[in-house]
Order: structure tokens, then sequence, then C-alpha cells
């Protein structure tokens, strides 16, 4: 299978769509029209590999396959790079966008343009790649192309008869796709004769492996055995494997310009590697530094602890574990008097932030504590000096600064017509400051917000599905930071103050904030042989004050006969409840109530 | 007849000649593991005994005092009856079997209580059951549920009053539990039925002692009251940690060192024991603290009398207040529980907050 495919027979492309408009099913189509793997054997969505993609039916991470498919007798080598699609992850698919010439843009023909649709098409244009418009799922009898051409000719600009039809599902319309992608997307440029100079546009751990790092060929030719130069990390590795994925990885013993593969050596830990790092040859001449990529800015930050003290150092080594296949993970050791000894942890996104919490509960089998996702913020301090916190408790004394900075993301939300009203006052009650609004379709509009990033982490995009019975999405570009009237909310409980529980908000909302978080804590925390009562202060004044009522009745009604095994160990399973909780001073807090500040029922 | 809707019993439906195999294997299994046991007391329970025909009751009671001779060393005999099924050849069957206790399901005089529980008899059939009860036998006992959802205290005392003029010798006045596996557990799970907070609950058995007190019924454990002389003594002797025998389907029996509950299924229970094997379900030799631990755990729920120290030490060769000295000493100290050299017992507040209570003695916090 190792044969060399000259620049001008290689294709490198990727597919970009809004979530659910059938990314995956497009791919396994490819797989199957190009022979890449054999139909009977194949398992639905052969790109998703992890369990967790599988089942949440998203793509985490990119993936890449080489496809060989043969168009007017020619064959050719198509390289599908895949990327993730979801609204946290605008930056992998930027990585992914990277190391392509030209990109497909699948839309649900049904469903049309949606925010994810534009952002992504918008990434893609920006770096100047072939975009080819594909409409999916033209078998559903609701299918609507003539409006979705227009929806294309008027917010992405996009010829209308550019647009390509297919029935993922069918099958219909695959082979025009590969067509296009012969015809309408360049091939890559680069020279052989230029010294080695290759992308590095993501890496993963592998069990089996260690560190695989996935690779676009630029200029040059990597053989295996090569010794390789990261220009970025200024590393040295020895090309121990080279090859593509087919789309099992096989091996090659050389990847030569425009090609797309993957590189295995004895790379210690995900972290080592850059992605949007460069790679050269180790001796001779090197080439210079590509240019582009940055590293992912964590946007969500949250505390995780382990439920049992004890287990600090699992956790520890779990989320290791999990960032040798996710760097865009950040976590340094924090402690907290209630929780012991945890990490505060950065995440893309929301969506990131859950996954990692789910792949840490089920890979490591530990058992954790999550506080409440919190923004960063720039703090501006008295000396000139700037701070980022990324937790409230992180925030010094208000004598030291002058002014907090928050992220602000300009959001676009396409939204049915009739539901714009509901929007406009979600987003104004969310601190949000409206920019325009624009009508792709007799009844579709997009609406442009500017909103403070921290109040959209929180349950943002499910008042948006409910407002709009489904039909809303969203997307938002990098956050830029913006001063505010921003205080911190301390939480007490029975007088003492827990930073896991302080909340950095608006002051003009702090006090219904803080009624909130202390309703929610009230109905969490169970009641004690004390009154507990619980304040919320913005510095030395109390905003918010609820009380936990002390002990009532608390006996078993009956007992005798049968039951006293089971009574005995129905006490046990209690006191196994009680272990699981945490401690404010004398207060025993379960692990859920660490989540109080996220209650929106206000 | 149906299942009530708070019961976690053992509970099926029979056919006629279901019931005479069963009652067979029951007396074949008291043969087994209980002739010449020669008990002090006789509880002849676990649900509504009074279901079974009045001919197979009293073949019942004769066999089994052929078995265990219990009509000779038996002070109390109780059988417990619901209303709906205590009629009068019934109740002859067990009087003239040797019964002198008869504890009666009543649970609430309100026709919409016991229509939301899903029991069959009403207010009157269970104030008639009691005047039955009054006129054959020496001792009866009134068994009520409190804490329905939505309950006004003035209506249950009102029911509680009612029934006192009926002037039984021993009152049960459980709160409304809600047990694993019940329907009421799933309806109330299902948000279709709403427990009651525990502010009212604890009103409810406060104001339950008060009037129970007024009409001289003392609180003798958590949920029973008797005048005096009227203890159930079979009970008394289970919530002393003492011994027992029991034989039936899920019977559990504390005995020999060991804990044990028989198979629960009838079916399997019978054939189990018609082929002459041991229907032993679940067994468990509790070691000293988990022995401890029961002696606690029971005898804590006599509110006046406590735990011997004297017959914890004798059974398990551990002292209850020592063992758990920094324990006992916090919790006194809360003012949750009080003990001399020979009794350890809950406070009235402590008693409230049993559960708390033994909570604090399981291992896993510091204290």
């Amino acid at each position: 299978m190792s044969r060399r495919f000259p620049p001008e027979r290689i294709r490198n492309f990727s597919i970009i769509a809004h979530i659910d408009h059938g990314k995956s099913t497009l791919a396994d189509r490819f797989l199957e029209v190009t022979g890449a793997v054999d139909t009977r054997k194949k398992q639905d969505q052969m790109l998703d590999s992890m369990d967790l993609e599988r089942e949440r039916g998203i793509t985490i991470k990119a993936a890449a396959v080489s496809l060989t498919h043969t168009i007017r007798g020619e064959e050719y080598l198509l390289n599908l790079i895949d990327t993730p699609g979801h609204v946290d992850f605008a930056y992998e698919v930027e990585k992914s966008l990277q190391a392509c010439e030209g990109a497909l843009l699948l839309i649900d023909a049904a469903q049309g343009i949606q925010a994810q649709t534009v952002a992504n098409a918008m990434l893609a244009m920006e770096q100047d790649m072939e975009v080819v418009p594909v409409f999916n799922k033209m078998d559903l009898p609701h299918a609507r192309p003539e409006e979705i051409k227009d929806e294309l000719e008027n917010t992405l600009l996009l010829e209308r008869d550019s647009a390509l039809a297919c029935s993922a599902k069918t099958g219909e319309g695959i082979d025009g796709i590969l067509e296009a992608v012969v015809d309408r997307m360049p091939a890559p440029e680069g020279s052989p004769d230029k010294p080695l100079r290759a992308l590095i546009f993501d890496a993963k751990y592998d069990e089996y492996r260690g560190i695989i790092v996935y690779l676009r060929m630029i200029d040059g030719t990597l053989k295996k055995g090569d010794w390789v130069h990261m220009v970025g990390a200024d590393t040295d590795y020895e090309a121990i494997e080279i090859g593509k994925f087919m789309p099992k990885p096989v091996p090659h013993e050389e990847l030569s310009v425009g090609e797309a593969g993957y590189l295995i050596s004895n790379i210690k830990q995900l972290e080592d590697v850059r992605v949007g790092d460069t790679i050269t040859i180790m001796r001779g001449e090197r080439a210079a530094a590509l240019e582009g990529y940055r590293e992912a800015q964590p946007m969500v930050w949250c505390g995780i602890y382990p439920t049992n003290s004890g287990d600090f150092e699992n956790l520890r080594s779990a989320l290791k574990a999990l960032k040798l296949n996710d760097s865009a993970i950040v976590f340094d050791p924090e402690s907290s008097d209630a929780l012991g000894f945890g990490f505060r942890c950065g995440f893309l996104g929301l969506l990131h932030m859950e996954i990692v919490q789910e792949r840490l509960e089920r890979e490591s089998g530990l058992d954790i504590v999550q506080t409440a996702p919190t923004v960063p913020y720039e703090v501006q301090m008295n000396d000139g000096s700037t701070l980022v916190i990324h937790s409230p408790g992180e925030l010094p004394d208000p004598t030291q600064w002058s002014e907090i900075r928050e992220p602000i993301v300009t959001v676009h939300i396409i939204v049915p017509t009739d539901s714009i009203g509901v929007i406009m006052k979600l987003c104004t009650d969310r601190r949000g400051i409206f920019l325009r609004q624009e009508h792709l379709s007799a009844t579709r509009v997009m609406l442009t917000w500017d909103m403070p990033l921290s109040e959209i982490i929180y349950d943002f995009y499910d008042k948006l599905k409910s407002g709009t019975k489904g039909y809303g999405t969203m997307n938002f570009e990098e956050p830029r930071f913006d001063a505010a009237n921003l205080v911190k909310l301390r939480i007490l409980v029975n007088s003492k103050e827990a930073d896991e529980l302080s909340v950095i908000c608006h002051n003009d909302s702090c006090q219904r904030r803080g009624r909130a978080v202390l309703q929610k804590l009230q109905k969490e925390i169970p009641r004690h042989q004390f009154q507990i009562p619980l304040q919320a202060a913005v510095g030395g004044k109390i905003v918010a004050r609820e009380n936990i009522r002390a002990l009532s009745k608390n006996v078993t009604a009956k007992c005798y006969g049968g039951d006293i095994t089971r009574k005995r160990k129905l006490l046990e399973k209690q006191k196994e409840g009680k272990k699981r909780m945490k401690s404010i001073g004398n207060v025993e807090v379960p692990q859920k109530a660490f989540l109080a500040v996220l209650s929106t029922d206000e | 007849m149906s299942k009530c809707r708070y019961c976690d019993f053992n509970s099926y439906a029979w056919t006629g000649q279901e019931l005479d195999r069963y009652v067979r294997a029951l007396l074949r299994e008291a043969e087994l593991r209980a002739e010449a046991l020669h008990p002090q007391t006789v509880f002849i329970g676990g649900g509504t005994p009074t279901f079974l025909p009045a001919d197979l009751l009293a073949e019942l009671l004769v066999e089994l005092s052929r078995i265990t001779g219990f009509r000779s060393t038996a002070h109390e005999v109780t059988i417990e009856a619901n209303p709906e099924s205590f009629d009068e050849p019934r109740a002859q069957a067990a009087a003239q079997g040797g019964v002198n206790r008869v504890s009666l399901g009543v649970q609430s005089l309100r026709p919409e209580v016991l229509r939301a529980y899903d029991r069959v008899h009403s207010g009157e059939r269970a104030l008639e059951a009691l005047a039955r009860a009054r006129e054959l036998f020496t001792r009866f006992s009134a068994d009520l549920i409190f804490a329905f959802p939505g309950q006004d205290p003035a209506s249950w005392e009102a029911d509680l009053r009612a029934v006192l003029a009926s002037k039984p010798g021993h009152v049960s006045c459980y709160e409304l539990s809600y047990e694993p596996g019940t329907a009421l557990t799933r309806l109330r799970n299902a948000g279709r039925w709403k427990a009651e907070d525990s502010d009212l609950c604890e009103e409810l058995y406060l104001r339950t002692g008060k009037i129970l007190a007024e009409h001289v019924y003392e609180r003798y454990e958590t949920s029973n009251f008797a005048r005096p002389g009227e203890r159930c003594l079979h009970n008394l002797a289970a919530w002393r940690n003492l011994h027992y025998v029991g034989v039936g389907a899920g019977a559990a029996s504390w005995h020999g060192g060991a804990r044990r509950k028989n198979i629960e299924r009838p079916e399997a229970y019978q054939a189990a024991v018609e082929s002459g094997i041991d229907p032993v379900g679940e067994c468990e030799r509790p070691d000293a603290n988990t022995a401890l631990f029961d002696h606690l755990m029971m005898g804590l729920r006599l509110v006046g009398e406590g735990v011997s120290r004297a017959r914890v030490r004798a059974a398990t060769g551990l002292d209850p207040v020592d063992h758990f000295a920094n324990q006992w000493q916090a919790m006194r100290e809360d003012g949750w529980v009080e003990w001399d050299a020979h009794y350890l017992r809950t406070t009235a507040r402590g008693a409230l907050l049993l559960d708390s209570v033994l909570t604090r003695l399981l291992p896993g916090e510091p204290v």
C-alpha cells in the first residue's frame, strides 16, 4: 500500500458541520466507497474512537484517515482530517483546518445553516481554504435545499450553485463529493527538495504505542529512522515509526510533501508535544517554524477534589493520564479547608469540562467532587501589574486592586423569527449588549450579542434550546477582557466563610444570586443538631440570609423481628453517605452542594 | 385482599389449597427447629395470620402447641389481625387455641387515609373489631399510623382518642415510613405522594406521647405505649436482644449465636421444608462488636429502660458505655444520652434522634 503520491495527486480536506448534521456518517461513507473498510466489518462511525464519543454522538478528538480513490482513471490520495463538532471546540477545529487546503461544509438539508455552520465556515474562509457546501440528508421529506441556498448566499456569500447534494445515510451523491474534493480543492503546495517541514496538527496517547503525533507534511521528506527536531519545544526525537491511517495505522518507510500521517517516537508525555509546532530535521538545514498555531486558552475553570482525601495522588495520575490525550486540560494543585487537596483545572469550555469529569470517573474509577465552574478574570493591581485569577478565592482584598476585567464574547445566535423576543430577553437578563440582527431567510434570524462569558457558561445553552423549542443554535468567538463592576460574593455557612462556594458576580445581581445560592444550600445541606445560618456577603455587607433548622425527629418508627440485620445495614449505609460529605467548619456538606452557585432558579 | 401500600412484609396472594400446604410446611419446620422449645411468649404475626380460615387457624394452634409445648409455658400468646378478617369464628378459634392477646391493625379510622393506603377495611369495621377483641381477649392492642401526607394534627388526635375509647391496654403509633420496594415509596419517588416534613412528624410524635400519657399509657418504646402491666413481652424480649425462633417463609430468628432469615418465597420455602431441608435463607453470626451494636440499636429504643450494661457484658463481653466512651461523652454533652452504673439510655431528645445516635457509633469519622 505504501506507494508514493506526488502532491498533485493528494488532497487534504476536512468536513465541517454543525453538530448532528451527519459528519461522522459521511466520513463512514467515504471509508466504504474508497474501500478503506470492509462494509460488513465496519462499526458505525469509525472515526469516533472513544466510547464516550460514540455514546454522546460527538467527536472529541480529531482523527485523520488516508483514503485512496480513483477518479477518471487516476488514483488520488485523499487525507480526511476529521474535526470535532461542538461549540467548545472552535480551537480544535482550527488546528485541524490548518492541515487542510479545503473543507466540505456539511449542512443538514432540513435544518439549514446553524450557528456552528457559520462559525466553522468563517474559520475555514479566514484561512483561505476552498469551501465546498454539501447538503446532507436529502432523502428527508422535509429537506428544503432551495431555502438553504438562499441562506448560503445571504450569510456566507457562497454561490448557491456551488452546493452539492447527498444522503450520507443512503449513500447517494457520495462519489460526486469525492470528485469535487479532487476537482475543486487545491493540491498541497510544497517542495520535496526543501528541508523537512511538517505541521503537528494533533497528538494522542495510545496505551500500547505511547504518544502518536499527527502530522501534515509541508516540505521535504520524512524517512523512518530520521532524527527530527521540534522547533517550538526545542526537542529531538527519532522517528521510530511513521505511517498513515488507512484507517488503521499502517507503517510506511517515508512520508513526503502533502501527505498526512503519524509519527511514533519515544516521547514521554503529551505535554512534550505542542500541537501547532513544526517538525524539521535534527541535523543539517532546518526549516523555519510555521505560523499560526497558538496555545488553547482554558476559559472555564473549576476545582476537582477526590472524595477520599487519600486519593489525591491517584487523582493526579488520572489527570495526567487524561492530559496524555487531551493536551487542552490544565491543572494545578490547590487546597481548600472543606475539600482538602485537589486541583484547579482549566477547560476549553463547559462541555469539555463535563467530558473530562466523566472520563475521570469512568476511566480512573475515582469519586470526585467538583466545585462550580468559573471563568478567568483579569485583576488590575494597584502596583500596575495584572493578575489573572482562576477561582474567586484568588481575588485579593479590594484595597489592592483597581479594576476587574471579565471575558466578553461575541455570540452568534440563530433562532426562528418567532422566538426572537424570548432570546432577546434572555440575553438582556444575562447582561448582554445587542449588536445586530440579520435575516437569514424569511423564518430565521441571526442575532449577535456581546455577552459576559460567565453568564453563558452555566445554562445559557439550555435556556436557548428551551426558548426556541430546540431550534436555536449558538456559537461564540474568542473572548476579550472588559472591565465590569464585579464583586466577590462570599458565602458563610454557620459564620464560616466557604471559599469553595464563593462566586464573582456583577454588583447589580449579587443579592439575587446570593439568595439563589443560599436557597440551594438550604436544600442540599442536611439538618444538623444545631441551626445553621447561611449568609451571602459582599465585603462586610450581608446581602442575603437563610437558615437551616436544627434536626428534628430522626428515629426509625418500627424495628423488631427480622428487621435487625437490615436495619443495621441501613444505618451503615447512612454512615457511608456521611463519610462522603465534606466539612465547612462543623457543618457537613454533601458534595453536590458545592455546585450550588450554579443554581439559576432565581 | 390486596397488599397495603406502606407494607414491606413478605406477602403473597394465596388460594385455599395453597394455605393448607403452607401451614403444613410451617408446622413441619416447627418440628425441625422448635420441638419442645417451651417458649415464654408466642407471636403469630408477620402480617395477617387471621386470613387463615378459622378451622385452619385452630389446627395451626393445636399443632404448634403440641410441637413446642407453648400452652404450658407461654404467658403471652399474641395474634396479629386485620379488622376485616377478624371475625367471630376466627376470634373464637384463636381464643380456644390459647391466644390471649390480639394486636389489631387499625392504622386509621379515616376513609380517605385507609383508601390511600389501599386498606380494605373501614373505620367502623376497625371499631367493631376492637370491641370484639375486648370481649374475647383479656389483652389487646391497636396499631395506628400517623404522618399521613396532609394529616391535620387535630384529625390524628381525634382518631387516637376514638381508638382509646375502646380501652386497649396497648397502643402502637408508627410514623408512616417509606420502606424500599413499597408502593408508597414508588409513589413518593415518582412525585405522586408528598411525605410530611420532619417538623410535623416531630409534632405528631410529641402530641401522641402527650395524649397517651394523659390516658396513663407509658411510652416504653419509640412507637409503643402500654398501660401498667400491658407491655408486649414478646417484642420487649426482642428489644432486649433476647433469643427467639421464627418459623414460616421469611421468618427471622436470633438463636444459637446466629441471626437468620428463612427463604422468603413461599414456594421455595415449602419445597425446602417438604424435602426435610432447613429453609434458611440468610444467616449471619454477629461478632462481639456487631452484637454490641445490635444490643444498642434495639435496647436504646426502650425509652425509659435503656440498655442493661450487665446483660450486654454477659452476652458480648463488652461494656456498652466503656466501649464507646468518647462517643457517649460527646453525646451526653449534647444532651442525647445518660447513663449510670447499670443502664444506658437516651434522653427524651435523644430518643427522637436515635438514628443519629446510632450512626455516631459506627466507625468512620472522628467523634
